[in-house]
């Protein structure tokens, strides 16, 4: 079977034991990889209603048949599991050297189960897998962790970690890679802290096997030289994703203040301009061709590698505009494991909380000092408010109560990505509509709402343009597991995935193939998320409630007076539904179901939930 | 009339400037500034007035601000 090694690694910590199992073509062909192996397995091994942080859970790396491979920005593998900060499917994807030596140690997926009796660092080499003590960076930081793998196996190996808020089951907890990669916001690092699994370290020697081996080589090559230099011509990597810092603030999308502003006069501070002037170093995963991790100088001098989320959101969403001091707190969310962007709308949610009477204490939005404690108080689940805070902003908006939910900034548990939606119906809908909680990784519908069609608008060209995206964005590059930036940001053609997909695999797939594994890929998710909340409601795609609440809307500026309806988003909401074949509760028919190839999954659903 | 023009992102190093306050006769289009800023018009692009996407062929008025940025898809 070319294109994957066609074994799955799996390891039990509890009895410090492990197999390697073989997977059929069928499964192959209907998964391809990364999320959707990682979907199919955890739907299929994890009964409904464990504890996402208890040793029933399974922590899955996932990878693609192009993973690992030289060709564009292929470095990524895709952690998943049942999320600790919802309670539904939740994954992740970070730019590893695992994605390469894991695929060449033999194996298309890791699945760790079980529970370490102690801190527990895994080591893969090729067939031999060892279990081996982590006690000495237990309670250290990912850069420390990282430093002790180094010295002991090179910097060649593959490497994954976790840091003190995965140790102590920080519910927004990262799996954290490399000098500043992160993935799996939905908890993954808390998943891996749960079993006592400080570490996963691969080192591969094998070939993957793939149909046309030059073939690829020579596409591969040819194809990460043209990139790179399309990404010169155009200069997108001078401010990387933080480009569009300015352009938020220019058209009213920027979170500022907990999102209850859309711009700021100082957002400049904190722009790409900045950024580029300050920049020392630049960092990327694994055989990228657009290097996007922009390092500058925290104001404590420490490295700190930054882009638009972590910016957007411990920056101007926390009223911060001094650059070296948002880089401390992404230093320091990086070093701890915390997810920037939980992290950001955890703390602004409280400067709100305390703001509006609902919470008590002396934080305030501007604070960079207090934004530092705070966040080494979450890391270690510190006292009542660091305990609280590290649940995340909706567990602890019902905690604090008062109405404090409305401006909890999440969809399904897991708090928004750094675009500021209270009037941009498509891309709240995007959010709305994300399998694993609000994340802009699935859609991004921005420009085009404002280019294409109107922002006034809710009608079913947003919804359409939703699905297109999440079809490429959610489905194609997070199970074929390749970066999507070539792509989207310089335009990289769509149809060279398929091109590498059937040179590795020895097929002849179009595009047009991929989208129905993306559509059962996302039913799939959602009958996870029925058997895990059986009466579900279409309320659980909705964007937080101040979004629609015209207190909050702006007094000046693009959008002054404007704001989300409810009416109507339930209309785009619904022309969501109705083009994805879903009910009137946002869940696939039984008809969608059966199209899909997914009957026997909707047969398991039934015992938990109905279809209709 | 006086509005003032503002690049994003690398259409600063391409174009040469970051933000800059022109001098324009009344009538002036959002298009029209395309040319006097020395644009390339191929490269895509996203043009907003006053935080609002606009038409080419919008005239503009005194104190205007029009943003011309790449077309960025959200990382």
């Amino acid at each position: 079977m070319n294109g994957w090694t066609g074994h799955i690694l799996r390891v039990d910590l509890t009895s410090k034991t492990f197999k390697k199992e073989t997977f059929t073509e069928e499964f192959a062909l209907k998964w391809i990889g990364g999320r959707g192996f990682a979907a199919k397995i955890l739907y299929d091994e994890l009964k409904p209603g464990i504890d996402p942080l208890g040793p029933e859970n399974k922590f899955i790396v996932a990878l693609g048949p192009i993973a690992g491979i030289p060709a564009p920005n292929t470095g990524k593998a895709v952690v998943a599991g049942k999320s600790p900060m919802t309670g539904g499917y939740g994954d992740g994807n970070l730019g590893t050297r695992v994605a390469e030596h894991l695929r060449k140690a033999g194996y298309d997926a890791l699945i760790v189960e079980g529970k370490a009796d102690r801190p527990t660092m895994l080591y893969i080499e090729d067939d031999k897998v060892e279990f081996l003590p982590a006690d000495a960076v237990w309670g250290q930081g990912t850069y420390e962790t990282n430093d002790w793998i180094y010295a002991k196996y090179g910097k060649g190996v593959g490497v994954i970690n976790i840091g003190q808020a995965g140790e102590n089951l920080v519910r927004y907890a990262v799996v954290r890679s490399l000098e500043g990669r992160a993935g799996g916001r939905t908890g993954m690092g808390a998943v891996m802290g749960s079993k006592l699994l400080k570490a996963v370290v691969v080192k591969g020697s094998k070939p993957i096997p793939q149909a046309d081996a030059a073939g690829m080589k020579k596409a591969g090559h040819d194809d990460l030289r043209e990139v790179h230099r399309i990404d010169k011509e155009t200069g997108w990597s001078i401010q990387s994703t933080n480009g569009v810092l300015a352009w938020c603030n220019e058209v009213a999308a920027l979170p500022v203040r907990n999102f209850r502003k859309t711009h700021h006069p100082d957002a400049w501070k904190v722009d790409g301009e900045r950024l580029n002037d300050a920049r020392i170093a630049t960092y990327g995963c694994p055989n990228c061709t657009m290097r996007c991790g922009i390092t500058i100088h925290d104001d404590e001098g420490r490295e700190s590698e930054l882009d638009y989320e972590n910016i957007g959101l411990l920056g101007p969403n926390l009223e911060i505009f001094d650059l070296p001091e948002v880089g401390a707190l992404n230093y320091l969310c990086d070093d701890y494991g915390i997810d920037t962007m939980s992290g950001g709308c955890v703390l602004s949610f409280y400067a709100d909380a305390i703001e509006h009477g609902a919470a008590t204490g002396d934080y305030r939005f501007g604070d960079a000092a207090g934004s530092k404690k705070l966040l080494g108080m979450i890391a270690r689940r510190e006292g009542e408010i660091g305990d609280l805070l590290a649940e995340g902003t909706l567990r602890a908006a019902l905690k604090f109560g008062r109405g404090s939910e409305a401006y909890a900034m999440q969809v399904k548990g897991l708090e928004v990505a750094a675009y500021n939606c209270k009037f941009i119906p498509g891309m709240a809908l995007a959010f709305g509509v994300s399998p694993i909680g609000a994340h802009h990784k699935e859609s991004w519908v921005i420009t085009f709402e404002l280019k294409s069609t109107s922002r006034e608008s809710y009608g079913r060209e947003k919804a359409q343009k939703v699905i297109e995206l999440q079809r490429i964005r959610g489905g194609l590059f997070e199970y074929i597991v390749a970066c999507r930036f070539p792509w989207i940001e310089v335009g990289w053609d769509l149809e060279n995935y398929p091109k590498y997909f059937n040179l590795v695999s020895g097929l002849n797939w179009t595009l047009d193939d991929f989208w129905t594994v993306s559509d059962r890929i996302y039913s799939l998710i959602k009958l996870f998320w029925l058997r895990e909340y059986p009466q579900t409601d279409r309320k659980l795609d909705y964007p937080p409630a101040v979004w629609f609440d015209p207190a909050n809307a702006d007094t000046e500026g693009p959008i002054a007076g404007k704001v989300l309806e409810y009416d109507k988003y339930d209309g785009l909401l619904q022309h969501y539904y109705d083009i994805r074949g879903y009910d009137k509760r946002g869940i696939p028919t039984r008809a969608t179901l059966e199209r899909l190839g997914l009957a026997e999954e909707a047969r398991a659903a039934e015992k938990f939930g109905s279809l209709t | 009339m006086r509005i003032t023009v503002k690049l994003i992102g690398p259409f600063i190093q391409a174009f040469g400037f970051s933000e800059k306050e022109l001098d324009v006769p009344s009538g002036t289009t959002a298009d029209s500034v395309l040319d006097l800023v020395a644009v390339d018009r191929s490269r895509p692009k996203i043009v907003t007035r006053n935080g609002r996407a606009v038409a080419p062929g919008e005239e503009l008025r005194e104190g205007d601000r029009l943003v011309i940025s790449p077309i960025y898809s959200g990382g």
